[in-house]
């Protein structure tokens, strides 16, 4: 009788130790997942961002990517990195604060495209979606670069149409035009009639000249820029992305320029549709030509067409393609969810930002009470082009923007002028702690 | 006849008992009527404090209610300031973007 009893308390502990076993194992199976899924986040420099093949067929290009927003982080200096334009990166992430935006939110990356509606060959610029797109090989294979653009503002729209790329210059010199001198003459800033090579040419370091006169392809001093209608109707890509355009692209290419806010494209048995926020400048036939193609693709199948979807697509004008149709042969890009890229260590092109120092020349940008505001004027300022660095110091209940250091008080005026003139804020100098060992550096 | 004259006697005295018992029932009442009214009184003013403090819970509810939409509001508000200023601040920015 002892020895039962003493066999089942056995077999009771036994248990206990079987239950606690699986319990930690299941608890290691949880931690693990967390580790493989941390392991499984795509590395930021294995995500495709410019180059691409084109299956034949297909007219959709790349995938959709998110990232986990880290302190700090600004969706411009995200686009840059994964080489998107503001806007594509703000359209797809509707009330996402641009300067501010709340650390550890997800935002997607849209890397993924409908090829405009022309000829695949040489380069072609879809205005709408302010990206250019450049083709390589032939009807065999066939290799898309793509880059985001800026392009011209309202009052001084990019040009559309069939021209090429006539001459090719490294560090070029900015003759500016008289109606810009103008504009900057209004706003008490008097520009040379040239602009050589250097941080202050809005040309940057590469320039493609068209046929079409005074329309370039060039770089930019303004990189933040990249993803607005902020030129004067030339075409302006990051500093990295002209200089391998600029590479790969020789005298003569054709350059064709359209403006394509509505664009219809395949990929695996189904239809995208990508809608862009259109143009002022755009009639209403463009429309029209997408209502009689969705009509057509609808009578070919003899199925009806997502309707809502369509109507959806341009309501929210997301800028990514959106499928629309199946046409039972495949789930396409559709059934691929957007991975996740792991946030890279240092983001590309990030504004650097030196410490102040007591011994140089500062400069008070502003003094608010709100937190976010300082943070939201401090980062503006330091994308500016050139840069100006810029952070905020916390004092009592205020927060104050301070621009600099700067070298000497040339510098610290000059940055003034800037402020005054492109962001309307009335900068306040402050002298170095010691004056008169500054005054000597100068 | 002498038991004939008991008869009507007996009731007489059973009439003054009864009238007797009467006036004590009616004292009675009217001790009771007292009290009821007290009582009443007493539930009347309960059910007036009661309503007061009811009316008075309805108002501080309502002023409750009324602080709540004012912070509600004022939150919006803030939020809608806070967007225009973001807004304003953007425009800025894609201004001082150009050439």
């Amino acid at each position: 009788m002892y020895r039962i009893i003493e066999l089942l308390s056995l077999s009771n502990t036994l248990r206990l130790v079987a239950l606690s076993v699986v319990i930690l194992a299941l608890n290691g199976c949880a931690a693990m997942k967390g580790i493989h899924e941390e392991d499984q986040l795509i590395q930021g420099e294995n995500v495709e961002r410019n180059e691409f093949s084109v299956a034949k067929g297909d007219d959709v290009i790349g995938r959709l990517w998110t990232i986990r927003l880290e302190k700090g982080d600004t969706l411009p200096d995200i686009a840059r990195h994964f080489s998107l334009g503001i806007n594509e990166v703000s359209a797809t992430n509707p009330g996402v604060d641009i300067w501010v935006p709340a650390t550890g939110e997800r935002i997607i990356l849209p890397l993924s495209f409908i090829l405009p509606d022309a000829p695949r060959k040489g380069i072609v610029i879809n205005l709408a979606a302010m990206r250019l797109f450049q083709f390589k090989g032939d009807g065999t294979s066939l290799a898309v670069l793509t880059y985001p653009v800026g392009v011209g503002t309202e009052e001084r729209p990019s040009p559309t149409g069939q021209m090429l790329v006539e001459r090719k210059v490294t560090r070029p010199t900015w003759h500016v035009p008289a109606s810009i001198a103008m504009d900057h003459r209004k706003k008490g800033d008097i520009l040379p009639a040239a602009i050589l090579p250097g941080p202050q040419n809005p040309l940057g370091e590469y320039a493609l000249y068209l046929s079409k006169p005074s329309y370039l392809i060039h770089g930019t001093n303004k990189p933040a820029s990249i993803g607005l209608r902020a030129t004067n109707g030339c075409i302006r890509l990051y500093p990295e992305d002209i200089k391998k355009l600029y590479g790969r692209t020789p005298v003569k290419t054709p350059v064709r320029i359209v403006n394509q806010p509505y664009l219809l494209g395949k990929s695996k048995g189904v239809v995208y549709m990508e809608v862009h926020a259109p143009l002022e400048n755009l009639d209403a036939t463009e429309f029209d030509r997408t209502y009689a193609k969705l009509r057509s693709i609808e009578k070919e199948s003899g199925r009806p067409l997502d309707w809502n979807r369509v109507k959806k697509a341009l309501a929210e004008a997301s800028g990514i393609p959106v499928p629309i149709y199946e046409t039972g042969q495949g789930r396409g890009k559709e059934g691929a969810d957007p991975l996740e890229v792991r946030h890279p260590s240092a983001l590309n092109g990030i504004p650097k930002i030196p410490e102040l120092k007591s011994d140089a020349w500062s400069v008070l940008a502003a003094d608010v009470r709100d937190r976010v505001d300082a943070v939201r004027l401090s980062t503006i300022i330091n994308h500016q082009g050139p840069p100006i660095p810029a952070r905020v110091l916390a004092k009592n209940d205020r927060y104050r923007v301070v621009a600099g250091p700067f070298d000497d008080i040339r510098e610290a005026k000059d940055a003034i002028k800037r402020l005054k003139i492109d962001l309307e804020l009335d900068g306040k100098l402050i002298e170095p702690a010691n004056k008169n060992n500054s005054m000597e550096r100068r | 006849m002498k038991s004939l004259l008991m008869i009507p006697m007996m009731l007489v005295l059973a009439f003054a008992v009864g009238g007797c018992a009467t006036q004590g029932d009616l004292e009675k009442v009217q001790s009771q009527q007292m009290l009821t009214d007290a009582k009443a009184d007493q539930a009347a003013q309960e059910a007036q404090a009661a309503k007061a403090a009811s009316d008075a819970a309805a108002l501080k509810a309502e002023d409750a209610a009324t602080r709540a939409e004012n912070a509600l509001k004022m939150a919006e508000e803030r939020e809608k300031v806070a967007n225009e200023k973001a807004k304003k601040a953007d425009a800025i920015f894609q201004k001082s973007m150009k050439k």
